[in-house]
């Protein structure tokens, strides 16, 4: 058996031990956003209500000024919340992707057996499980329909506005270099993932902000 | 005896002696107090059932960690506890502490299978601490806040997803043999290090052979379990280190949470709800404390670190918008002039924001597919492997033959051919091998 030696089994733990150490900050990490997202997901329908009660045209001191405001402030900031929270996912899946390229880049150097099981494992700790925070995403998507003037049908075709800001720019990037990852690579195999074609690529493309550091 | 009143001194609130299912683990720089054995060890005598037991009272805080270092050993590192009655935990957490002074085991890799067991996870310095706060985190339940706070300065990392994977491993990796041979071990060295100890000596290793005849079985039963608890909502740590107790009260109350202090709660919004509800009973989050919370929720693995860090997030989360309010009505007068300026902005901010929404659900929804897809492939991959080793079970010859047939069928339904084939038969060859 390939694991006879005592060397093979200390380096294979030693190797594991490093994993299992990056996963725990994977999964404090992601833990402490997910739990900033919930008490978030909460209270963020009482400031809405708040708002409305006060400034509200029924509410307590009505301002049309006021309201607008508030709620210009409150669609900016659901937006963003719902960007960070796919982001969250992100970096989730980001992880899993890295975990499992270095699984497999380690059994096809050393000939362990390591993928299969341990990703299993993976596929359970919390911070791969992002059925909560899918669905946060879907209600504040809802929250957000809500608080949003009805679309109009006219858009703005000329400009676009580049994403200067954090979470929409990591947005972007993060699309792009999903597609990137998924290219296609020199080991397919049943596990790889299939190409991304994202059916818009060339508009969200140009909404990246080009790198400040030129790249030959 | 003589420690006795050392003892109480120290531990001004009262030690109780029938909780036995306290058994945090906590290192305090305590000097070292032999604990009056006789009143701990009918207790030992029923720690493994007991530990079981959840939703015991709470500790005490500052529970001691190990056994008076009787043997000069490991003297200074350990402070009686009172708690110490509790725990077959205990004496697996001194053994850890006391490995590093046995050359032999440190010797040994930390995440062998024997992570899931406390004591083999060995190696001195992080490893230490790391095990101590992964026993610690074993002994769930309610424990008091004060156990934590000596872990934080410890690296508390590590070992504990360890053990899941080990265990996992277990079967396609020669670990665990090595594991299990390690139980015999230490015993031998409990053995040694606690002779100076009488009264000790029979206690604990009768404890310690519980332990040790526990852990060989319950490596298994820890692997499965692991993968329950890592589910749990609610639990958000990963496998105990501790095999024996924590396995079997993982079986019989799979939701509660194994840890004090610093392992990780997962909040859910119900449990969030029950939070705000039990805040606003207590009159607001600034005048709710973290204890009174805490006992309102009347959640089981709910520790009062938890309900702190909790509160502070939330309350931080009201303040902010709060006072921006404040600040806005302020600045009203200038909006007014800027009024009509405002409108346009206006409009083009609100359909940005659009954009960004949708560049957003866009990824979200890549995100989702992508999950669900590797998800398929691992699941297709495990059952592949899974008829695999069915075949080659059946017949080693013979299996190699019919299994590449099967694997190429499956594959090309799966749609892959030769890519998954070879790296199945190259995965079989290396386990053959």
């Amino acid at each position: 058996m390939v694991n006879g030696s005592l060397d093979y089994g200390k380096a294979e733990a030693e190797f594991m031990y490093l994993l299992n150490n990056e996963i725990d900050k994977f999964n404090a990490f992601f833990m402490e956003q997910e739990e900033d997202f919930v008490i978030r997901h909460k209270e963020l329908p009482q400031r809405i209500q708040k708002v409305i009660d006060k400034w509200g045209p029924n509410g307590t001191q009505p301002s049309e000024m006021e309201y607008k405001e508030e709620m210009a402030k409150i669609r900016k900031e659901i937006v963003n919340f719902h960007g960070e929270m796919v982001l969250l996912m992100n970096y989730s899946n980001v992880n899993y992707t890295g975990l499992a390229k270095i699984l497999k880049k380690y059994d096809k150097r050393t000939g362990g057996v390591l993928r299969l099981p341990v990703i299993q494992k993976v596929l359970e700790q919390p911070f791969f499980t992002t059925d909560l925070i899918s669905k946060l995403v879907k209600e504040c998507e809802t929250t957000i329909e809500s608080v949003f003037p009805p679309l109009r049908k006219k858009r703005n075709g000329g400009k676009m506005a580049v994403p200067g800001e954090g979470i929409f720019k990591n947005t972007v990037a993060a699309l792009l270099t999903m597609q990137e990852i998924r290219r296609g690579s020199s080991t397919y195999s049943h596990f790889s993932l299939p190409p991304l074609n994202l059916p818009d690529f060339d508009v969200i493309q140009s909404l990246q902000v080009p790198s400040p550091i030129p790249i030959p | 005896m003589e420690t006795r009143p050392a003892l109480s001194i120290q531990r001004p609130g009262g030690r109780q002696l029938d909780n036995c299912g306290a058994s945090g683990a906590l290192r305090s720089s305590l000097p070292v107090l032999p604990t009056p054995q006789e009143e701990k060890y009918p207790n030992f005598s029923h720690s493994q059932q007991v530990f079981v037991e959840r939703g015991l009272k709470q500790r005490l805080p500052a529970v001691i960690s190990s056994l008076p270092s009787n043997s000069g050993v490991v003297g200074h590192m350990f402070s009686s506890s009172s708690g110490f009655c509790n725990d077959l935990h205990f004496s697996s957490v001194q053994q850890q502490e006391k490995y590093p002074n046995q050359p032999p085991f440190i010797s040994q890799s930390p995440n062998t299978g024997s992570s899931v067991l406390v004591p083999h996870s060995v190696d001195s310095g992080v490893l230490q601490s790391t095990a101590s706060s992964q026993y610690n985190k074993d002994n769930n339940d309610l424990w008091c806040t004060n156990t934590i706070p000596d872990f934080l300065d410890f690296p508390i990392n590590t070992a504990i997803p360890n053990s899941q994977f080990d265990c996992s491993n277990s079967g396609g990796v020669g670990v665990p043999p090595e594991d299990l041979s390690k139980p015999n071990d230490w015993q031998d060295w409990a053995d040694q290090l606690i002779t100076d100890n009488d009264a000790l000596t029979s206690d604990w290793n009768e404890l310690l052979a519980d332990a040790n005849v526990a852990d060989p079985e319950l490596l298994c039963q820890s692997s499965k379990q692991s993968t329950s608890i890592s589910m749990q909502p609610h639990i958000s740590q990963q496998l105990p280190a501790t095999p024996g107790e924590t396995c079997n009260a993982d079986v019989q109350s799979p939701p509660t949470n194994f840890a004090p202090g610093k392992q990780r709660m997962r909040w859910t919004p119900e449990l969030h709800e029950a939070f705000v509800e039990a805040v606003n009973k207590l009159g607001g989050s600034e005048r709710a404390t973290p204890k009174g919370v805490l006992k309102l929720m009347k959640v089981e693995s709910l520790t009062i670190y938890h309900v702190k860090s909790h509160l502070q997030k939330y309350r931080t989360a009201r303040y902010k918008p709060e006072t921006t309010e404040e600040s806005s009505e302020r600045k009203t007068t200038s909006i007014e002039e800027l009024s009509s300026l405002d409108l346009k902005t206006g409009i083009e901010i609100t359909e940005a924001l659009r954009l960004q929404m949708e560049v957003q659900k866009r990824l979200h929804e890549q995100l989702e597919i992508q999950r669900n897809l590797q998800l398929r492939i691992e699941e297709q991959g495990r059952y592949l492997q899974m008829m695999f080793e069915k075949q080659s079970g059946m017949n080693v010859l013979k299996g190699s033959s019919s299994t590449n047939e099967n694997s190429g069928v499956e594959a090309d339904n799966v749609g892959t051919g030769f890519g998954e084939n070879s790296q199945m038969v190259g995965e079989k060859k290396i386990t053959r091998g």
